[in-house]
């Protein structure tokens, strides 16, 4: 009965009539590295009374509307214009998707710009010949400008990109980097095996396996935090080609020592060549439009985005290592993973180098 | 397992950066639709004569006969689906007059008819005594004078707005527009008037329910819950999309200790402001399963008149603030706010429950003032200030 009840109760709430507002536009932007991302929402119902989407039934479905799209992208265009810092500002428009909001669906439309300014002035001009009420929210780093009408409106932008957004986009980079998770994969594959006097056999306590993956992820993150600072200040600067050559190369490395088992040190082979990962890290973060006078938050965030990505993916993957490694499949994983990544990671360098 | 602790700590917390909430308007989630066939939104019927009309109007800007019926028939549209949508469009419509100091008088009487729903009322007022000087005989707009006057609380223009229809409009219309005037002090024969017109069979049906809103406002008045609720029954039963009405009743029956029938004779209705906060606060009361849904929902719309920062649901905040929130202080503030704005008689009910609950004997004093100056008589004011 009880379960019943929920079921009634939501289909009521869903079936709730839209609310009765006046009518508003958002458009929400964000300064990232290169420009300006954001979206601009607007009422289906608006766009219909200005560009007649609804064939005459009274209901508007969503390929009526995707046949408008066209239209209400020109529609768009001629009535809203960005000015950055004093120079017009060219945006483009994505794929619209919808969105609801408390008086029904929006129109949902991808922005994005090409400039990155500090002053960001918005000319917008929708809707306000229709209905006079009609309001454009602009939202711009948590400030809300309300547009009334075709005077440009100005707001400041830049200077709140927040450390929780490095913090995003280092997790990001190594989630999205797979260099970067092969060459931790690498590191953490042989830890569950180790050696005894001269042979080698199944780790017996999981607390050793446990201390060993944390001393090698930590020099890996020490020695990357070194080269990821002193290049974001631009003490030291290498070409890209040449890091991100590198760094597929200490791909093959770290699979190669998995087959030829010369250096036991893993944690030596991570510091080593944890040196090259963090010039590749600082040249995100500079494509990420580095700001100088939020350089220590930028900087914390980005390397706390990068250890939290790790260690997600090191916590995926030990207990599983560690619950097969007496079996025949850690071992193929080991010798054929590893031969696997070593041909990979190769034909990376190569193309990385001379492509 | 210091490590696993180290590693799971930082896990939870890549969680948490995720799942982060953004902007509001951000964090809404973007979708595509299933299927090019599925109704993304409703709109009216497009009338045929009205696009024409349209079409006109965009050929000729300047006819203002017809910018005039097209912003008659949205004003019509916003009142019957009370949809403040329309009100914005007939304003836009009227836009070549809009900013004129002396438009035509059609024009006039519709800016003064939009700026009254917008609760811009020193300005409705100065279009209503300008078009009344051009037309003295247009009983729409002595009538709608007459309204304005009255929420005002300047009752002496109220009145001769009244008296002003005795040759221009039906007996009814001018006993109902005279009678809460008369009413205010407790006086009990326009109530018997009244309540005679209503009850004659010859009286026309439109107007009767007209006249017996206004009977069921003075039965609240007296004390009388039980007669307005069969009123307002009655009005329901012959109008259900009686907007006004629906609330009045909603309200007698919170008075009436049964906030649980309030809230079933609203259901279905929350897309109307001023019935969403009647039931918000209604279900609130009766502990009813969807409580914290309607009180987060208002809570949204409050955020979002917020954003663009409309102030013409003060009435509606103010009341929600106080019986949801219990923010004795805030809702006083607001109510307080609003009464420098409306002065009907549910503006002093409202300020004198808040004030009281606040204990704010300052901001009682303007309704008290008031109540002196009209030696106003009701019931529900008296037994909110009886309280304190």
């Amino acid at each position: 009965m009880k379960i019943l009840s929920i079921l009634a109760t939501l289909v009521v709430a869903t079936a709730t009539a839209s609310a009765h507002k006046p009518s508003d536009a958002h458009l929400a932007l964000h300064g990232d590295g290169t420009g300006l991302t954001g979206r601009l929402d607007i009422a289906v119902r608006d766009l219909d009374a200005a560009l007649q989407i609804d064939d005459g039934d009274g209901t508007i479905t969503w390929g009526e509307l995707q046949a408008a799209a066209p239209r209400i992208h020109a529609y768009v265009t001629s009535r809203l214009s960005l000015s950055g810092d004093g120079t017009p500002c060219s945006y483009t428009l994505g794929t619209a998707e919808l969105v609801d909001l408390s008086d029904g669906a929006y129109w949902a439309l991808p922005v994005r710009a090409s400039c990155r300014p500090t002053t960001l002035a918005v000319t917008y001009n929708l809707l306000f010949d229709l209905d006079a009420q009609h309001r454009g929210l602009v939202h711009i780093d948590g400030q809300t400008l309300i547009v009334r009408d075709a005077t440009p409106v100005t707001a400041t932008v830049g200077a709140t990109t927040s450390t929780l957004a490095f913090v995003k986009e280092g997790i990001w980079h190594i989630w999205e980097g797979i260099d970067h998770i092969l060459f931790l994969l690498c590191l953490v594959l042989p830890a569950v095996f180790q050696r005894r006097t001269q042979r080698w056999q199944a780790a017996d306590s999981l607390r050793d396996v446990v201390v060993e993956v944390f001393e090698t992820v930590t020099a890996f993150t020490l020695a990357h935090s070194i080269t990821l600072v002193i290049s974001a200040v631009g003490l030291v600067t290498l070409p890209s080609r040449f890091v991100e050559t590198a760094i597929a190369l200490s791909v093959v490395a770290a699979a190669l020592n998995n087959l030829l088992r010369t250096i036991d040190a893993r944690w030596a082979v991570a510091f080593a060549l944890g040196l090259l990962h963090g010039f590749g890290f600082s040249s995100v973060l500079i494509d990420l439009g580095l700001p100088s006078h939020e350089l220590i938050g930028a900087l914390l965030g980005f390397n706390v985005g990068v250890e939290l990505g790790q260690a997600a993916i090191v916590l995926v993957a030990l207990p599983v290592l560690f619950l097969i490694r007496r079996t025949l499949a850690y071992q193929a994983l080991l010798w054929a993973g590893s031969a696997s990544v070593v041909l990979v990671a190769g034909v990376w360098s190569y193309q990385r180098c001379f492509i | 397992m210091l490590g696993l602790g180290a590693v799971g700590l930082a896990t939870a917390l890549t969680g948490a950066a995720f799942f982060a909430p953004d902007r509001s308007v951000e964090a809404a989630r973007a979708y595509t639709p299933s299927a090019p066939s599925a109704v993304v939104a409703r709109v009216p019927k497009r009338d045929p004569q009205e696009v024409a009309e349209r079409q006109a109007l965009a050929a000729a800007p300047d006819r203002v006969e017809l910018a005039v019926a097209l912003a008659r028939a949205d004003i019509q549209r916003a009142r019957s689906l009370s949809d403040p949508r329309y009100l914005g469009r007939a304003q836009a419509t009227l836009g070549r007059w809009w900013k004129l100091p002396e438009p035509p008088a059609d024009v006039l009487l519709l800016r003064a008819t939009i700026e009254q729903s917008l609760h811009d009322f020193p300005a409705a007022r100065i279009d209503l005594d300008h078009l009344i000087a051009l037309r003295p005989d247009d009983a729409q707009a002595h009538l709608t004078r007459a309204v304005v006057a009255t929420v005002t609380a300047d009752y002496a223009a109220a009145r001769t707005s009244c008296d002003a229809l005795e040759h221009l409009a039906n007996p009814l219309i001018v006993e109902a527009c005279r009678a809460p005037l008369d009413a205010l002090s407790g006086n009990d024969a326009p109530y018997r008037r009244l309540e005679r017109a209503v009850a004659d069979p010859g009286t026309d049906p439109s107007l009767r329910l007209w006249a017996q809103g206004t009977l069921a406002e003075l039965a609240i008045q007296r004390g009388d819950e039980a007669r307005a609720a069969g009123l307002l029954r009655e009005i329901l039963a012959a109008d259900p999309d009686d907007t006004y009405a629906r609330a009045a009743l909603a309200d007698v029956l919170v008075v009436q200790h049964d906030p649980a029938a309030a809230s079933q004779l609203l259901k279905g209705h929350e897309q109307i402001d001023n019935l969403l906060v009647r039931r918000a606060i209604a279900e609130h009361a009766a502990h009813g399963p969807e409580a914290a849904r309607l009180v987060q929902a208002m809570h949204d719309r409050i955020a979002q008149a917020a954003e663009r920062k409309d102030r013409i649901h003060m009435r509606e905040e103010a009341m929600f603030t106080l019986a949801v929130d219990g923010d004795a202080q805030k809702a006083t503030e607001l109510a307080r706010a609003n009464w420098d704005v409306q002065k009907e008689l549910a503006d002093a009910r409202l300020l004198a429950a808040a004030a009281t609950a606040a204990g704010d004997r300052a901001a009682l004093e303007p309704v008290l003032a008031w109540a002196r100056t009209n030696a106003v008589s009701d019931a529900r004011l008296a037994r909110a200030l009886e309280t304190r």
